[in-house]
């Protein structure tokens, strides 16, 4: 028998059936094809995916910072500004778990925190949670230098109000989103907010910016505002409104200052009032500006409105002699007076404040003409500045009226506005007539008004008015030094309930100065004076000769009474030495 | 032929090389570009910062409150005061 080598043994040869290897060879040449095509679409039209995933790898877009517009005063001096700050951020998963004690304690020491509250916050389930926000930037550093792993820090802004308390009702506030919530920083929100812009950058592998691709949007800054507020004159009538109602143990206050030539508001101050830079606990009593928010029966100040009217139609003269009486009987109360008076000249109706006097001009004259002029001069209609919450007051429609509303209303009662309307009123006695348009942003140029009375009644009125002021009027204490001032006392019952409250008052004083060509209006109201008198002339005419007596001299105008004058020619020499001290002696 | 092939490969070595220095010196002149723009930034808010420092030691509070207690100094008042106007 031949010999069988093992390789070719019968016995042992496979005898596959051919299909079978071509079959494999037809499904390896399918994989290839298939990876082929895999390939192609990878390279051409299905790259987009691995392309993003690239660019995520070293592209990143990134804000670019704005900050929100500066708040200025009319001499540009800052109100409000933003400065750099940090948010101090925990990632709560990369914090680790055996933290030293002594770190937390640093942190909690530098964020003015309790070391409970950091671990609560770490703690989060959250991965991603504010530690505290607006911090101050070599705090933030502190914070860093620390070390702790899953602490991060975030660019933000944060608003500091250098003027304080005294301003506060009139900038308001923003909250850590850089958006305004109270005052200009709300009202003007939109021209003050900052737009921050976008770019795409290429980065490197430690997340250096190593080139510049796009940018995708440009960063705004927010457009810086001028008000017409003059921060040293708010200064002067915060002041002296704050020590007034503490001086009276009284509830609130509010004083306003306007430039008679340009409508601009000068001072717009409120008590009580709060720190905008640290806003912890406020309540909504101090955040209201109650010189415009508030509305309020204005009680006497009304009076030389009905009078102006009485004048300008010719029924009476300022030397025009009045019965006055004890008593004057309309409607369901008799009218009084807190002094009796026989006989009075309209001029002294004014000085004395007489009720009786004034409801008996008023019924002279009739109702629609009475309800013309309060419209004109603003009242039950919201002045239009451009602030958030202003009110319009109240003021019936004419056909309403009783004659005991039109003679109550003559005297303050039946009638309510706010305390900047008021004084916005009294610019016709201080302008010749005009009523001026107001505004709370800069705008030096002097403006025309709306004639409202004659340049005639307005003069007679500003005599008056001055009248108040002198002896035998209500308000001795509302002179100012140096300058000839005149105005209105005012005080009312407080509404409570559904009547008056017969021991709750405000008390007020709106005036002009100086009387020989009037530069400023000034009004002061106090809320609930408790102790020391509560008559207008008592309590707010003492702050309206401070306001006015430091802020004419702030706004350099020169005093119309008393003054010493020194005539100098335009090319004099100042005085020296000994002709110095002669010219001061005198 | 191959003279050709030679000299267009070296012609492509020396683009492709300046290439790369090209894109050196962007990234360098960007990388200074960054700083001075950071730089800005800083400047901007250290002066941001310094306005408000100014304005918080002027503001009227503190004025008022340096010039009577420290200074020892009091308001103007009219009767002490001379004014001058210009003559005609």
């Amino acid at each position: 028998m031949k010999p069988v080598g093992f390789s070719t043994s019968p016995n042992i040869v496979l005898r596959l059936p051919m299909w079978r290897s071509r079959l494999m060879l037809f499904l390896l040449f399918v994989a290839f094809v298939a990876l082929v095509i895999r390939a192609f679409w990878i390279q051409g039209p299905g790259n987009g995916f691995y392309e993003a995933k690239a660019v995520k790898g070293v592209q990143r877009e990134i804000e670019m910072r704005a900050t929100r517009g500066k708040i200025l005063d009319r001499n540009g001096q800052l109100i409000a500004t933003s400065l750099e700050a940090k948010a101090v951020i925990a990632y709560t998963d990369n914090i680790p778990n055996d933290l030293a004690p002594e770190k937390i304690t640093q942190l909690a020491k530098l964020l003015e925190m309790s070391e409970a509250e950091i671990k609560k916050r770490f703690a989060d389930e959250r991965n991603q949670v504010f530690l505290k926000r607006q911090v101050d930037p070599e705090i933030a550093q502190q914070v860093r230098r620390l070390e702790i792993p899953g602490i991060g820090l975030n660019n933000e802004y944060r608003r500091h109000y250098p003027e304080g308390e005294a301003m506060a009702h009139v900038v308001g506030f923003t909250n850590v989103e850089d958006r305004g919530q109270e005052g200009i920083e709300l009202a003007r929100d939109k021209e003050l907010a900052a737009h921050p812009g976008k770019r795409r950058v290429v980065v490197d592998r430690l997340g250096r910016i190593v080139n510049d691709i796009s940018i995708l949007q440009f960063p705004q800054d927010g457009q810086d505002l001028q008000l017409s507020i003059d921060s040293k004159i708010q200064y002067i009538a915060y002041n002296a409104l704050k020590s007034a109602v503490e001086k009276h143990r009284a509830k609130a206050g509010g004083a306003v200052v306007l430039d008679v030539r340009t409508g601009e508001i000068l001072a717009l101050a409120n008590w009580p009032s709060y720190n905008p830079n640290s806003r912890k606990a406020l309540t909504g009593e101090q955040l209201r500006n109650r010189v415009l928010t508030d509305t309020f029966e204005p009680g006497s100040t009304m009076k030389p409105f009905p009078v102006a009217l009485a004048l300008e139609q010719g029924k009476v003269q300022p030397e025009t002699n009045m019965t006055i009486g004890q008593k004057l009987l309309v409607g369901p109360k008799p009218i009084t007076d807190t002094h009796p008076y026989g006989m009075l000249t309209v001029s002294q109706v004014i000085q004395k404040s007489s009720n009786i006097g004034t409801a008996k001009l008023a019924l002279q004259l009739e109702p629609r003409e009475m309800w013309d002029l309060f419209t004109a001069v603003g009242f039950g209609q919201a002045p239009n500045i451009g602030f958030p919450g202003t009110v319009t007051g109240r003021l019936h429609p004419y056909q309403k009226w009783g004659q005991s509303d039109q003679a109550r209303m003559s005297f303050g009662y039946g009638i309510s506005t706010s305390l900047f309307q008021l004084t916005r009123a009294y610019t016709i006695f201080a302008r010749d007539g005009e009523l001026v348009p107001t505004t709370i942003l800069r705008s030096p140029d002097y403006k025309p008004g709306t004639r409202i009375i004659t340049a005639k009644t307005a003069i007679e009125m500003r005599n008056m008015l001055e009248t108040v002021t002198e002896q035998g009027g209500t308000a001795l204490t509302a002179r100012a030094e140096g300058f000839r001032v005149g105005g209105k006392t005012g005080t009312s019952h407080k509404v409570e309930g559904k009547g008056y409250a017969s021991n709750k008052y405000r008390a007020f004083f709106v005036g002009l100065a100086p009387i020989s060509a009037p530069r400023i209006v000034v009004a002061v109201m106090v809320d609930e004076p408790s102790v020391g008198g509560y008559f207008g002339g008592q309590v707010a005419a003492p702050v309206f000769s401070t306001i006015v007596s430091e802020t004419l001299r702030s706004l350099n105008v020169s005093p119309d009474i008393n003054e010493r004058t020194v005539v100098q020619a335009p090319d004099a020499q100042p005085l020296t030495g000994t002709l110095q001290k002669v010219a001061l002696k005198q | 032929m191959n003279r050709a092939t030679l000299s267009l490969l070296m012609l492509l070595l020396i683009c492709a090389l300046s290439l790369v220095t090209s894109q050196q010196k962007t990234r360098k002149l960007f990388v200074s570009l960054e700083r001075a723009q950071a730089q800005e930034r800083k400047l901007n808010q250290e002066w941001l910062r310094l306005e408000f420092e100014q304005r918080s030691l002027s503001k009227s509070a503190r004025i008022r409150d340096v010039a009577r207690n420290q200074l020892r100094m009091s308001p103007i008042t009219p009767d002490r005061t001379l004014y001058f106007k210009e003559g005609l």
